[in-house]
């Protein structure tokens, strides 16, 4: 059962299209992030699937209803831009936007304070929130976004400004939500927060959908990579079926350290094999680094180019 | 609805807590009170003026003290009688005031009634009489037992001899020039053995008289009040006054008139009524009632105005605070941009009607308190009986939703209260127009300017509040509440489309040319 369907969805500003004919489908229970560079069309096509603004055309579906202002009451949001009235209490915050999702005001009150104890913000329930940090600011905003325990929860830049514990609270925030059958969407530039939570990732630039699918399937679409430094000839790696390419290997843009290759994996691939044949065919190692690809070198494979693109632009 | 309500409630709840909606509940019961009692209190803690005549000639003197004797008097006069009415039964009064001759009153009300005005009278009655004293003691049978002691207000001025080795034979200019320390506080007088300030000195001309009796001649030197004090111009009034009813009075000698005939019959008033071919046949008659109906709008206009202004304005606050803080967005996710528009205007208009219904209530209250004074007798009574109030309440409600409507619109297109305040001037500006009429609309409240300004939808609730008392024709009352009620529905219609757009807008605040695109073409 799909909770958010959007097909063939475009929206223009004037010229400029922000959103292009985009295609995806969100299902039930399920963690979805929503990835892409800056300018890639995310809280666009985030505030299409709220109604708060209008697809130029396409179709948008949540909940089979063809608005999301008729099914209000399901959706929790957190916008990119984060901000709450200086002069209310944490609980009022909490139980006002609770209250305007459909709850009755007295559960509204008693659900505020349920979640702000839970996720240690008791102490501050009676604050008024020009009294709270930037990042105590943001977890009650959180939480005012599913303060009426919705079925769809849609995160815009959940994790920005969060100190590493509080992210770690909101990780788990997202996964009690999942684990109680909620659906939620985030969109996010940290890639170790997508690969730790989501079930599935979304990766847009331009517009357009670039990638949809799941963690490990991001994480093979790209090739493995073995990374070793020896002064040794490298003539019987090179001989190896499983090796696909060898280039001297450059950490982060630094001149290539003397001796340092990185060696492009074939599909299904054994690390071990090339391990086995240094032995064999006597290659001394200084270094032997073999690691899984982290969503991160998948990001910058794929948006890369878009992404330095984006931010000169 | 309920969310429109849920938005409301918030609104008026926090708004509530501000300070500013304390400040506007007080303002008015501080505006009222202290008008009336600093009015008071500055009237009572006056100091004893005190000032030195020089009159070489002696012509003056003697009248001079007597006029003062006589405002003196009718100070504690007055005071006596508001003394009075506090503590003694109207009904037992006039059987016991001293009799000093014919007794010149009918009932005790009426006494009253001229001990506290200004009556000629009632004044010669009370100084031949003797005095607070005298009427006190012959009342002390009526006076309540609990009352406290009666206190005559302080003499205002009081004539004092030249300061000590001042000659008063010097020639004007070298006396005032002798003064003048004097007079600017640089030097102190003595009064009964201790220091005082001199406050004027009026220095009359040798020859003041010599012109009469064919009337002093302009070249003649004029008589000269000094004082470093020109805006308490009592005394100098009251000195001129007196000079020259002595003045008149030699004249009348000189003619061989009888100068107390004279004074008898300038005391002479034909009667005269005011009368209003308006009302009921037998009750023409135009009272202070019908003064209050007729200024009474005047002061519903003011208070319409700050209404108005000041919860439009609360509005705009509000609003720019969602958009700075982008808590707009948030909002929107939960309600439609409709809902929280209606919520807002109708969270804040409760917010102005707590604050306008604490007001009317202070207002009343107040009125009761006072309702001793014919003034505040009558108001209340107008208050009560005309549709001035609920005119209000309508006024107010249109008035009240049009400029919302309009404030709102400025608010959700800006993203902070400097670039508000840019949109703001114009507005303001034409904001003025019906306090700066507001005086003059009375005075001719069908004529032409007062009908034109009634058909602009944005002056309508004020220039008719304003009009009130006059009756204005039909035509004018219905057509501009219709075109009223029209006008807000439209203007809340486009500040709707605008406001929808607006409201997510970042940066510049938009053009004219871009908000009428989005009135056009509302996606």
């Amino acid at each position: 059962m799909h909770v958010l369907e959007l097909e063939r969805v475009t929206k223009l500003f004037g010229d400029f299209r922000a959103v292009d004919e985009l295609d995806f489908s969100v299902g039930e229970g399920t963690i979805t992030g929503f990835l892409g560079p800056n300018g890639a069309g995310k809280t666009t096509t985030i505030r299409m699937i709220l109604g708060i603004l209008k697809p130029t055309s396409g179709r948008i579906s949540v909940f089979g209803a063809p608005s999301a202002m008729e099914v209000r009451e399901r959706i929790g949001y957190l916008p990119e831009e984060k901000g709450l009235y200086k002069k209310m209490k944490c609980w009022a915050i909490l139980a006002y936007f609770a209250s305007l999702k459909g709850m009755d005001r007295r559960s509204a009150k008693r659900r505020a304070f349920e979640l702000l104890e839970r996720y240690g913000l008791k102490d501050f329930a009676e604050k008024r929130t020009e009294a709270l940090s930037k990042g105590m600011g943001q977890k009650v905003q959180v939480l005012s976004a599913i303060a009426h325990d919705p079925d769809l929860a849609i995160l815009d830049e959940p994790f920005s400004g969060l100190d590493p514990v509080n992210q770690q609270v909101l990780e788990e925030v997202i996964r009690d939500l999942a684990a109680r059958g909620k659906t939620v969407l985030f969109s996010t530039h940290v890639m170790q927060h997508a690969e730790r939570l989501c079930d599935r990732i979304l990766l847009l630039a331009r517009g357009g959908k670039l990638f949809d699918g799941t963690v490990p399937e991001a994480l093979a679409s790209i090739p493995r990579r073995v990374r070793i430094e020896t002064d040794d000839d490298l003539r019987p790696l090179r001989a190896l079926r499983d090796v696909v390419a060898i280039e001297p290997w450059q950490k982060d843009g630094d001149a290539a350290a003397r001796g340092a290759f990185e060696l492009e994996l074939a599909e299904q691939a054994d690390p071990q094999v090339i391990l086995r044949t240094c032995f064999e065919t006597g290659i001394r190692l200084r270094r032997f680094d073999h690691a899984d690809p982290t969503l991160h070198e998948v990001f910058v494979k794929l948006v890369g180019h878009e992404a330095r693109e984006a931010s000169f632009r | 609805m309920i969310y429109i309500l849920r938005v409301a409630l918030r609104e008026f709840a926090e708004n509530v807590k501000t300070k500013g909606f304390w400040i506007g509940i007080l303002i008015v019961p501080i505006l009222i009170t202290a008008s009336v009692w600093v009015g008071n209190l500055l009237e009572r803690t006056k100091p004893t003026r005190h000032f030195v005549l020089v009159d070489p000639a002696g012509h003056f003197a003697g009248p001079v003290d007597e006029a003062l004797v006589r405002i003196d008097a009718r100070a504690v006069l007055q005071e006596l009688g508001t003394y009075l009415r506090q503590h003694v039964e109207p009904g037992k009064l006039l059987q016991l005031l001293p009799d000093s001759g014919a007794s010149p009153f009918e009932s005790g009300e009426e006494a009253l009634g001229r001990f506290t005005g200004e009556d000629d009278v009632a004044l010669d009655w009370f100084v031949k009489a003797g005095g607070a004293e005298t009427v006190l003691a012959a009342l002390q049978v009526v006076l309540d037992p609990e009352a406290p002691p009666f206190v005559a207000p302080r003499p205002a001025f009081r004539r004092v001899e030249l300061p000590s080795g001042v000659d008063p034979n010097l020639e004007p200019e070298a006396l005032a020039q002798a003064l003048k320390p004097y007079l600017r506080g640089e030097g102190k007088i003595e009064v009964d053995g201790a220091p005082a300030e001199l406050f004027s000195a009026i220095l009359v001309p040798a020859d003041a008289l010599t012109n009469i009796p064919s009337g002093p001649a302009s070249a003649a030197a004029p008589i000269q009040y000094w004082s470093t004090n020109l805006a308490d111009d009592d005394l100098s009034n009251e000195v001129e006054r007196s000079i020259n009813e002595e003045l008149h009075r030699r004249a009348f000698e000189e003619y061989s008139v009888s100068a107390d005939e004279v004074r008898r019959i300038q005391r002479f008033e034909a009667p005269f009524t005011e009368l209003d071919p308006k009302k009921e046949a037998g009750e023409e008659q135009v009272g202070l009632a019908d003064k209050i109906r007729q200024w009474a709008p005047v002061g519903f206009v003011y208070f319409l105005w700050l209404a108005v202004f000041m919860n439009a304005q609360m509005l705009l606050n509000n609003m720019i605070e969602e958009k700075s803080n982008r808590l707009v967005e948030v909002l929107l996710s939960s309600v439609t941009p409709s809902e929280l528009m209606l919520g807002k205007l109708l969270g804040i208009a409760a917010v102005g009607v707590t604050v306008i219904a604490s007001w009317v209530v202070y207002l009343l209250l107040f009125l009761e308190y006072k309702a001793e004074a014919e003034w505040a007798f009558e108001l209340l009574r107008v208050l009560k009986s005309t549709g001035l109030v609920p005119m209000f309440v309508v006024y107010f409600a249109l008035g009240y939703l049009l400029y919302a409507g309009v404030f709102l619109t400025i608010g959700s297109v800006c993203n902070t209260l400097k670039e508000a305040q840019n949109l703001m001037m114009p507005i303001m500006v034409i904001m003025m127009v019906p306090l700066v009429t507001m005086e003059f609309i009375p005075k001719d409240p069908n004529g032409t300017v007062a009908r034109v300004l009634s058909w602009i939808p944005i002056y309508t609730p004020f220039v008719m509040m304003n009009r009130a008392a006059a009756d204005p024709p039909l035509v004018d009352r219905a057509g501009t509440l219709v075109l009223l009620v029209a006008t807000t529905v439209l203007v809340l219609a486009m500040c709707g489309r605008i406001f929808r757009v607006g409201v997510l807008r970042t940066g510049q605040p938009p053009k004219l040319v871009e908000l009428l695109r989005w009135v056009r073409n509302s996606t």
